[in-house]
């Protein structure tokens, strides 16, 4: 019967016979249709009607179910746990799942940061810039799953939720002409690769973790946490072997650090809120709240005991020079002046212990930690004076720093931190007065001028900011910076961390200067 | 095609019978014209594939064609006069289950033994059998039988659970057939001469300000329901339990109009669910697959998330027949036809399969609205209920819609059993659509023949002139019109009701 005939003219003839059989069923329909008048049961009673009820009632099950069918046939990309499964199980190799041109993750500039491409006929992710990135992208991989961006974001990637009509349009597009290699949409961050390589670089072989954002409206330009994994790279390795470096913890948004030094902004926003505006002693000999505990001394005083000399104590000081000199022994009195209630809410209102989420949807969230500050007992004082240095049981994330240092660069408001670029900036909280916040942050530009970060004094930037030092129990000490930029009208505040990396003003300030300097370069282009 | 049927009386009755059912003809012909389409796509399919072209690959569409050529000559001889889009909408269903399972490498034609080839062309003769057999309203007999129906229903469950063997948490026959598949006609047949004999009592549910259904009209009902349910819970054929119980309370809604079955039913359906869930394992965990199928992909959810992943693939329009991998969805010829359908005939193919299963159904509850024996009414709503609830809980369970039930899908699954309760289904259905010019046993339906044949005479001069008139004055032929007062008569007095 089957006329000998070339196996390469199968898929025209196929698609033609497809086509026919359609055509033909529908015409069938049609007829059943039409001769349905005379082809009426005449020789019985009339129809009463009564079976219009239960017909409706099974049309309305039916198409419920075929609705319902087509939310997985259809629209199966929406349901990114399905495409996964299919990605993963389905050895059909025409499925579209297989083949979806899952959209490219972009910068701010448009620079791609991932981007799917097929290769031997199978479609692999790619990441040209390897573990710079994956803090923030994350990886999408069909056997270990995805995470970061690549999971938050993941229906908008595979093509799913169109934003609006075209991007419907689209949708239906594929759907109704079948395409086998669907095309997602691009997802665009508010990252500029460029700085966040730079960041990257600037840490090196060390551990640490950059923040850098507007503290305008929101817009994180990088978030850098190293090391970091290759997301070209997942084998079940990287999730069996415990590495030391804890490539998979993304230190900016959920590493836990002692801010040390660079929180005594916070102690000190604190004070001005609640009326500070004094002097107070701060002996060479240094500060404690009871003799059964060492005393907290400033870093002068060791300096000098190494050098042999004596240093003679800063004397009555206020809090600009307090801040310029980070001084241990005033912020550590002035901690206890303020007492635990103070901490308590200035704690609570600075979103100390919270989860802030930066962008969400039904398959998972991009979260950053703020931080944890110690219950401490009524009768702590000790601790309250290490707490007021940024010492002892309190524990930060640097994006956490990155935010309170903005909401000082802001008049005291901080905006909630955008990674997506099509998110509407908006206010997160105000952790101070306007007032607090000016004054702060000329102190804080004092302590670029001539106090501790005197390194990083710049003619073409005016920086504020604020150096940390931060002793770690585990090791050397965590090297912070805290700042700002320009001080008049800020556009940029930053925090560096670098673990085990010795002083603030050695190692984290002059990454900062360098990454706010340039970041500066690239704003006055746009 | 064959239209305009010209004018009449001088013509034999086998041409009247011949032009009158010029609209199944058609149907017949468009359906064996789309099914061979479908199996060319089929063999093409194979071919490209590289399996050398064997004219016995077109024996089936033979076997099809040949299956629909006689049945229809068959019912043009006997001058039948039943439901001609619904013989049309079987044809079609059927041919395409055929072609779906011919596609499913389920019919072999170079094995001629097997058993498969003949099952459509068996299941149509039956049909055609019982159809003849009990048409003219013979079918009334069936009701005489009430307890004999009851008999063979528990026997069937019965013996099957001491002879039959254990496979994949269900009890089969010899060879993998499942006899209790008959039980879909077998109490409907018991459930509609009971309902039928005893309507009144059954629909009084008091004058007391809160109405309670007649129990003792209900023991004997209530009695063999438990035992069969016993029975069947003792199989674990929930699926077939979950059908036959809806029925029941469709059927007694149907015969007595009292909503307060519905109600009654729903009540006892969640219960008996609840309690289902807490004895059954294998229930728990269709139930765990269908709220979360992402839980346990590999296991669980494997067989429905393949089908599902098939459907995905095939998208709008499907690859094609014969194009797909339906091979990686498990047991996909018998539960799981409908996913193989999705993949390679795509959405459109699935919603086309709908509309002609909801055609089908519209015209047996539309039998069901133009019967007058109260009978033949409650088979029909009782047959067409098995099949349409066992329709949707397929369609249903594949689509992840509802639970997995594990119960086939009409005409178009794989499974013998199945596809010839279907065809013994619609026989009687046919069987009921031909009319019953007789009235046997109920005296109080004799008005109703009366007026019906009156209704009937008077159709004449209302005014639609030759074609239709001739079609019934020749189709169902003197006897059906002379018959129904004097049938009764007749009847009434060597039979009392």
């Amino acid at each position: 019967m089957t006329p000998p005939l070339d196996p390469a003219l199968w898929p025209s003839l196929r698609l033609a016979l497809h086509i026919f059989f359609f055509m033909a069923v529908f015409f069938l329909l049609k007829q059943l249709f039409e001769l349905r008048d005379q082809a009426q049961l005449r020789h019985l009673a009339k129809p009463k009607g009564a079976f219009r009820v239960p017909m409706l009632i099974l049309t309305l099950l039916f198409g419920g179910l075929l609705i319902y069918q087509a939310s997985w046939q259809l629209t199966g990309m929406l349901r990114p746990q399905f495409i996964a499964f299919m990605q993963l199980h389905d050895r059909r190799e025409f499925n579209p799942a297989h083949w979806i041109q899952r959209g490219r993750i972009l910068d701010r500039n448009g620079e791609v940061l991932a981007y799917s491409e097929e290769i031997q006929g199978k479609v692999y992710r790619l990441y040209p810039d390897g573990p710079v990135f994956s803090p923030v992208v994350g990886y999408s991989q069909p056997r270990f799953g995805a995470t970061g961006m690549e999971a938050v974001a993941t229906v908008h990637l595979n093509g799913g939720a169109p934003a609006d009509l075209s991007g419907w349009g689209e949708l239906g597009r594929q759907i109704v002409g079948g395409v086998q290699r669907p095309r997602g949409q691009d997802l665009r961050l508010t990252l500029d690769a460029e700085l966040q390589r730079m960041a990257v670089a600037r840490i090196g072989q060390r551990r640490g973790a950059v923040v850098l954002m507007n503290p305008n409206n929101g817009d994180i330009l990088v978030l850098a946490s190293v090391p970091s994994y290759d997301p070209n790279r997942i084998s079940s390795e990287l999730f069996l072997n415990p590495d030391p470096s804890a490539p998979l913890l993304n230190r900016a948004t959920q590493g836990l650090y002692p801010p040390g030094s660079t929180f005594k902004i916070a102690v000190a926003a604190m004070a001005l809120e609640r009326g500070f505006n004094d002097t107070i002693d701060c002996p060479a000999d240094g500060y404690t709240t009871s003799s059964r505990y060492p005393k907290i001394r400033d870093h002068e005083y060791y300096n000098a005991k190494k050098r042999g000399s004596i240093w003679r104590g800063h004397g009555r000081i206020d809090m600009t020079h307090a801040l310029a000199r980070s001084s241990n022994v005033f912020f550590a009195k002035l901690g206890v002046l303020e007492g635990h209630q103070a901490f308590r809410n200035f704690g609570k209102r600075t979103l100390m212990d919270r989860q802030i989420t930066l962008h969400q949807t039904p398959y998972g969230s991009y979260r950053m930690r703020t931080g944890q500050m110690p219950r401490l007992s009524p009768k702590d004082r000790y601790g309250l004076a290490q707490l007021a240095i940024g010492q002892g049981a309190l524990l930060v994330t640097p994006a956490y720093m990155a935010l309170l240092t903005a909401a000082v660069a802001d008049q005291g408001v901080a905006a909630r931190p955008r990674l997506i670029d099509k998110d509407p900036p908006q206010a997160l909280a105000r952790f101070m007065s306007k007032d607090t916040a000016d004054r702060l942050a000329v102190m804080m530009r004092t302590v670029v001028t001539e106090g501790t970060a005197r390194g990083i004094d710049d003619p073409n930037l005016s920086i504020a900011g604020k150096t940390g030092t931060a002793q770690n129990p585990q090791g050397d000490s965590h090297s912070w910076f805290v700042g700002f930029a320009p001080t008049q009208r800020p556009t940029l505040a930053i925090a560096v961390l670098v673990e085990g990396a010795g002083y603030g003003s050695a190692v984290a300030a002059p990454i900062a200067h360098d990454l706010l300097l340039a970041a500066r370069a690239k704003q006055g282009f746009h | 095609m064959q239209s305009n049927p010209p004018s009449r009386s001088t013509m034999p009755a086998f041409m009247d019978a011949w032009l009158a059912r010029w609209p199944e003809r058609q149907i017949l012909i468009w359906s064996a014209l789309t099914i061979g389409l479908g199996f060319l796509m089929v063999i093409g399919s194979g071919y490209a594939d590289g399996h050398p072209p064997d004219a016995r690959a077109l024996l089936p569409l033979g076997v099809y064609v040949l299956s629909l050529t006689v049945m229809h000559l068959t019912l043009v001889l006997a001058r039948f006069q039943g439901d001609q889009i619904l013989v049309g909408t079987l044809a079609f269903l059927a041919g395409f289950g055929l072609l779906a399972q011919y596609r499913m490498g389920g019919i072999r034609f170079d094995d001629l033994a097997r058993p498969d080839l003949y099952l459509l062309p068996g299941g149509i003769l039956l049909m055609l059998t019982l159809c003849l057999a009990l048409m003219r309203g013979r079918y009334e007999r069936l009701a005489d039988w009430m307890w004999i129906w009851a008999g063979v229903s528990l026997a069937l469950v019965a013996v099957l659970l001491v002879f039959g063997h254990r496979y994949r948490g269900a009890v089969y026959g010899a060879g993998l057939i499942t006899p209790t598949e008959l039980l879909k006609v077998t109490v409907v047949l018991f459930l509609a001469a009971f309902i039928e004999r005893h309507g009144k009592r059954l629909g009084n549910w008091g004058q007391t300000a809160i109405p309670r259904p007649p129990l003792r009209a209900l023991l004997p009902l209530a009695l063999f329901w438990i035992l069969l349910t016993g029975l069947l819970l003792l199989q674990r054929d929930l699926g077939l339990f979950v059908v036959l119980s809806m029925t029941l309370m469709l059927m007694l809604f149907v015969g007595t109009g009292r909503a307060g079955y519905l109600i009654l039913g729903a009540l006892l359906a969640s219960a008996a669910g609840y309690l289902v869930l807490e004895v059954f394992s294998h229930g728990q965990r269709r139930v765990a697959a269908w709220l979360s199928p992402f839980e346990d992909p590999t296991g669980n959810s494997w067989q429905i998330l393949q089908g599902l992943s098939g459907m995905y693939s095939g998208g709008l329009w499907g690859e094609g027949f014969g194009e797909g991998h339906p091979e990686y969805t498990p047991i996909a010829q018998s539960d799981f036809i409908y996913a193989v359908i999705g993949e390679e005939l795509g959405f459109v193919g699935c919603a086309l399969l709908v509309v002609f299963f909801l055609i089908f159904f519209s015209r047996t509850l539309g039998v069901a609205d133009q019967t007058r024996s109260g009978f033949g009414r409650l088979i029909c709503v009782g047959l067409t209920s098995v099949l349409a609830i066992q329709s949707f809980l397929n369609l249903g369970g594949v689509t992840k819609f509802i639970p997995l039930t594990g119960i086939t899908l009409p005409f178009i699954s794989h499974g013998g059993s199945s596809l010839i309760t279907g065809f013994i289904s619609l026989g009687l259905i046919l069987a009921i659509s031909e009319g019953s010019p007789t009235r046997r046993r109920h005296t109080q339906s004799t008005p109703k023949t009366n007026r019906r044949s009156s209704q009937r005479t008077s159709n004449n001069p209302k005014g639609k002139p030759s074609k239709k008139s001739t079609k019934k004055g020749s189709g169902a032929n003197s006897s059906a019109i002379v018959a129904p007062a004097k049938g009764c008569g007749k009847k009434k007095t060597t039979r009392p009701g």
